[in-house]
């Protein structure tokens, strides 16, 4: 989840008021974020991925103030269009591009590491690591307007916290931002955004220039989006532009004509929503009926503007920032956070149809029951092993991770033999002798399609045991099931020649069990010896519900 | 008299029957003797019957009179006076300096059997010869009879004398015995006991720790006591052979949840993107699904191909809800399950509409950094309420239930936020020690959710998903998720079991 570091003394001038970090945790559980540590004037919250209008201190300051009734939503004035970005000859790879101008604003410090975070954040979480949309800021006073974002085959420019120009190659094979995003653009075609003297804003989506920065002196700020995905990045501009607006008393948004391949747009796109929400809709989801001021009031508490339409029926109005507004559900939720949730009674009506166990976990308890009735041990271990153990005892294909997080568990097991004999080994000098069984899932792969299949595993550890013992567990356990084994040799890699035994029921192989070969021990670390073997429940359930 | 008869065991009822035999009263020794046992086996039942108020117990200093090895070799040989006596009837007289040699004896010997001799006028001494006088032979006769018999009576072992007769002394100063003082144990019946025995009240029985059957066959338990136990003494405790606590607890939770109309259902560990993420809207920009949020699989496993239906709905609904051009290869991608929720909307893609409860509990996968609440794979409780009359608070009101079932106290609801359900919430309880638990999050399925597998939006579906591992390590006593999942039978012989 994104968490943001905000610091109270900027909240505060951008609330207007003094705040108290109670009341801001109050406020912030209505918009799902937590304070998850403070350190001095800062604090770190975390929030949820559908309101990133919150991911920095300016939207978080106005979704606070609105909710604890400080301030009322505001329409940004909005001019425009003053200027234009030619996008008409783009990369072919990422053609397109929009633009905001945002004047009046005044920059702390603080403000300008907000605006880096929200960035920053958006990039990662929204943006598919910039390869769907990139973002850039920019001060306006640097540049001359209008605007064009090219593919270029090469350029030259200062980089951002560097103090010498590089080429756009240079760039990807020195700086880290290139080394990190340079698969993301191609040769002989880099996007590149300049303004009407061919002055470089930025080599999207790699690294802006060092030129035209925003600093704590920046006054008006040109802001950019570039990518493949026209929608998302109007949704994503929209979010800067408002968040940036915060910075200002009085801000104007400059409207910036985009002319590009087919089509002119201006950008940035602030219309508010207007939606409709039925009272029957909001009593039917929350199953709470709740009057039309009611309602109203809710949603004015989470930042929209409603009104009473008449009969059924309210008008909302959605602002632009909101874009994790897509349906009328999400406005049911605004109404229920706002309403608050501890004032829903809950109730369930009791069930319309009975319940039941899967048949499988039926069989299984049955089977656990009768193998600790006969004095097994029961022990669980992880569906993902190690895949050198299976390849190792030669049980055949697995399903294997592309990328494992711990090397002994970088596969799911296809047999419980490999968790087993690791049973046996973290048990060998705690117990003189061990009876013990597993019931769990394994995931044989067979012509490359995965199967889930229920087993038991039984294991007898220690000096004496041989495979009477553990062919006298399988009979007593198929007696209880009505059942009757055949028997017939099971060769394997890893049982002695002549040791094992295929059990069988009605022709159906249900597995194997034999005495381990010591070779295999020794190679495992285990020390005493083993008898090993697995049924497949799955099949037995098969059975069982032919039988009836 | 059966209201007053007092039962004692066996050994004591013998000891208060011997020493009413020897009229009420005998020293430990002498009735350690009658009842065939050594003295210092009696002490506790001795104790005991004072303590019952049956027999006093009392001390008096005896004289223990003992043999010497000189004693022993007179007792053998005969006493030096009576072997002088001897040697004279047979020569009539005998050269004092040839006696010391022909007898053996010393000097001290020698004069003390002339003297002995002297006293009772058998002997006379004429320079240095010794002769013998038959005169007053009966005296002597009597005085050794008398030595002899006392020095018997001590050939068995130590006798105790409370008078010490004038022979001992005259024994001991001639080195034969040896006397020492020492204290005895006398035990005296009460007057109670005797009266007790007498009216027939005091009967005895035999001690026992366990019954046999031998006892219950041959009738012997009537005569039988059954020795009180001691509760102070630590009892070793029991190995057992148990089902895995973590085991029995999920079955549990299955009971609990069959028993509120829910049916169990399984499916895939491993599948498409698609019913991971893509058909529950989650965007394919989301960080949920990179690579260090998701276990994806190596080539070579293959998957049937998904309803092209499906496909193209939950296209549609991406491109409307995200704004974004989603991309068919990319819902493909064969990875872990991450939730099984993967099972729940399945199950809305083949039953359709009606009224059904379901739920899963099983395990998934994602590639947490494992630490004591989080592992890689884990289990998880999910489950829905289809109809069309489902509402949030039915939502609300199932976790209200289900935390009154696991015994968590009172559930708590705030907002929360799911890519797939609206609204959504995130229910905790408060534990006394481990404070909220946030372990109850759910949600409303989004409409463009049950469009994507084809689910009328007349119906509503209340989705949870419960972290159970967590539930279950507070209802064991775990503090380390991996400890639930343990094979080594120490630890789970260790663990508490489930209280329902």
């Amino acid at each position: 989840m994104p968490t943001i570091r905000v610091s109270l003394s900027d909240l505060e001038s951008l609330m207007g008021i003094k705040v108290d970090l109670k009341a801001i945790e109050n406020a912030l559980e209505a918009l799902k974020g937590e304070v998850v540590g403070v350190e001095g004037d800062y604090v770190e919250v975390e929030l949820n991925y559908d309101r990133p209008d919150l991911f920095s201190a300016e939207g978080l300051a106005r979704a606070l103030s609105i909710y604890m009734g400080i301030k009322r939503p505001r329409h940004y004035e909005v001019r425009g269009p003053m200027t234009t970005l030619d996008a008409t000859n783009p990369p072919s790879y990422r053609p397109y591009a929009y633009m905001a101008i945002v004047r009046n604003v005044r920059l702390s410090d603080e403000a300008i590491k907000q605006l880096f975070q929200l960035q920053e954040i958006l990039h990662r979480d929204y943006c598919g690591d910039r390869e769907l949309v990139s973002i850039g800021l920019y001060d306006l006073d640097t540049l001359k307007p209008p605007f064009r974002y090219i593919a270029v085959e090469e350029a030259k420019y200062v980089p951002l916290d560097y103090s010498e120009e590089m080429t756009l190659s240079e760039i990807l094979e020195r700086t880290e931002k290139g080394k990190a995003y340079a698969h993301l653009v191609r040769r002989g075609e880099y996007p590149l955004l300049v303004d009407s003297e061919g002055k470089v804003l930025s080599f999207p989506p790699i690294l802006n220039s060092e030129d035209t920065k925003v600093t704590e002196r920046t006054r008006n700020i040109v802001i950019d989006v570039t990518g493949t995905e026209p929608e998302l990045m109007m949704r994503i501009l929209n979010v800067v532009t408002t968040s940036v607006a915060e910075r200002s008393s009085e801000p104007i948004v400059e409207l910036v004509e985009v002319r590009g391949r087919g089509f002119v747009k201006s950008s940035p796109d602030l219309r508010w929503i207007d939606m409709k929400l039925s009272l029957s809709h909001v009593e039917g989801l929350l199953g709470v009926r709740l009057g039309a001021d009611a309602v109203i009031d809710a949603l004015s508490k989470m930042g929209l503007i409603a009104s009473y339409s008449g009969g059924d029926l309210v008008n909302v109005a959605v602002p632009p920032y909101r874009i994790d507004v897509s349906d009328e559900v999400d406005l049911i939720e605004d109404v229920a956070i706002g309403v608050g949730y501890g004032s829903f009674e809950p109730t369930l009506p009791p069930p319309t149809h009975f319940g039941s166990k899967h048949p499988i976990e039926r069989l299984s308890l049955a089977i656990r029951d009768t193998l600790v009735g006969m004095g097994l041990k029961e022990v669980v271990n992880f569906n993902l092993t190690s895949s050198s153990i299976m390849r190792e005892l030669g049980l055949g294909d697995f399903v294997e991770l592309a990328n494992p997080k711990l090397m002994d568990h970088d596969a799911l097991r296809n047999s419980l033999i490999p968790t087993l004999l690791s049973t046996a080994k973290v048990n060998q000098n705690l117990v003189g002798r061990l009876e013990a069984f597993e019931v769990g899932d394994v995931f044989p792969v067979s012509n490359g399609y995965v199967k889930t299949d229920r087993r038991v595993g039984i294991l007898l550890m220690g000096d004496g045991f041989t495979l009477t013992d553990a062919i006298a567990i399988v009979n007593s356990l198929l007696r209880i099931l009505g059942l009757k084994a055949t028997l017939r040799r099971c060769e394997t890699g890893y049982f002695i020649a002549g040791r094992s035994a295929e059990v069988l029921v009605d022709d159906v192989s249900l597995g194997c069990i034999g005495e381990v070969k010591p070779e295999v021990l020794v190679k495992l670390d285990v020390t005493k010896p083993v008898v090993v073997g697995e049924l497949s429940i799955s099949r037995l359930m098969d059975l069982l519900s032919q039988a009836t | 008299m059966g209201l007053l008869m007092v039962v004692l065991p066996e050994l004591q009822y013998d000891i208060v029957r011997s020493l009413s035999e020897s009229g009420g009263r005998l020293d430990a020794s002498s009735l350690a003797a009658k009842v065939g046992k050594r003295p210092e086996d009696l002490m506790r039942d001795l104790e005991e019957l004072r303590a019952k108020g049956f027999i006093s117990i009392s001390y008096e200093l005896v004289n223990e009179v003992s043999l010497t090895d000189i004693g022993q070799a007179y007792l053998k040989n005969g006493l030096p006076e009576e072997r002088l006596r001897l040697t004279l009837s047979k020569q009539g007289s005998a050269r004092l300096s040839e006696l010391k040699e022909t007898l053996g004896l010393d000097d001290n010997e020698l004069a003390a059997a002339l003297g002995r001799l002297r006293r009772f006028g058998l002997v006379e001494v004429r320079g240095d010869l010794v002769v013998l006088r038959e005169n007053l032979m009966e005296g002597f006769e009597k005085y050794l009879a008398d030595v002899k018999g006392f020095l018997d009576r001590l050939r068995e072992g130590p006798i105790q004398l409370k008078e010490l007769p004038s022979i001992a002394e005259e024994l001991r100063r001639r080195g034969m015995v040896k006397v020492r003082q020492v204290k005895r144990i006398i035990v005296e019946l009460t007057q109670s006991a005797k009266d007790m025995l007498a009216k027939g009240e005091l009967v005895g029985a035999r001690v026992v720790t366990s019954l046999t059957s031998q006892d219950i066959v041959t009738g012997a338990w009537r005569g039988l006591v059954f020795k009180e136990f001691d509760l102070s003494i630590e009892i070793p405790p029991r190995p057992i052979s148990r089902k895995h606590p973590f085991m029995d607890f999920l079955n549990y939770i299955r009971d609990e949840l069959v028993a509120m109309g829910f049916e169990e259902v399984k499916d895939n560990h491993v599948d498409i993107a698609l019913w991971n993420f893509d058909v529950l809207l989650v965007p394919q920009f989301h960080p949920a699904r990179r690579e260090t949020d998701v276990f994806y699989v190596k080539g070579g496993v293959k998957v049937r191909q998904p309803p092209q239906d499906v496909v193209e709905r939950t296209s549609r609904e991406h491109y409307s809800m995200w704004h974004y051009s989603w991309r068919g290869e990319l819902a493909m991608r064969i990875l872990l399950r991450t939730h099984t929720t993967l099972v729940t909307i399945r199950q809305i893609h083949q039953r359709g509409g009606g009224e059904y409860r379901v739920f899963s509990l099983d395990r998934v996968y994602r590639p947490d950094t494992p630490d004591a609440t989080h592992f890689i794979e884990f289990n998880q409780l999910e489950g829905i309420i289809v109809g069309k009359d489902v509402s949030f608070r039915n939502l609300l009101g199932f976790f209200t239930e289900l935390a009154k079932r696991l015994r968590l106290g009172e559930a708590h609801f705030k907002p929360a936020y799911f890519p797939f359900t609206e609204p959504s919430v995130e229910g905790y309880v408060v534990h006394p020690k481990l404070g909220p638990l946030e372990v109850f999050p759910g949600g409303m399925f989004r409409p463009e959710v049950l469009r994507s597998v084809g689910l009328s939006t007349d119906y509503k579906v209340a989705a949870w998903g419960v972290g159970i591992d967590r539930i279950a390590m507070v209802a064991l006593g775990i503090d380390d998720i991996r400890d639930l999942y343990t094979n080594n039978v120490k630890l789970i012989d260790s663990m508490r079991g489930w209280v329902r």
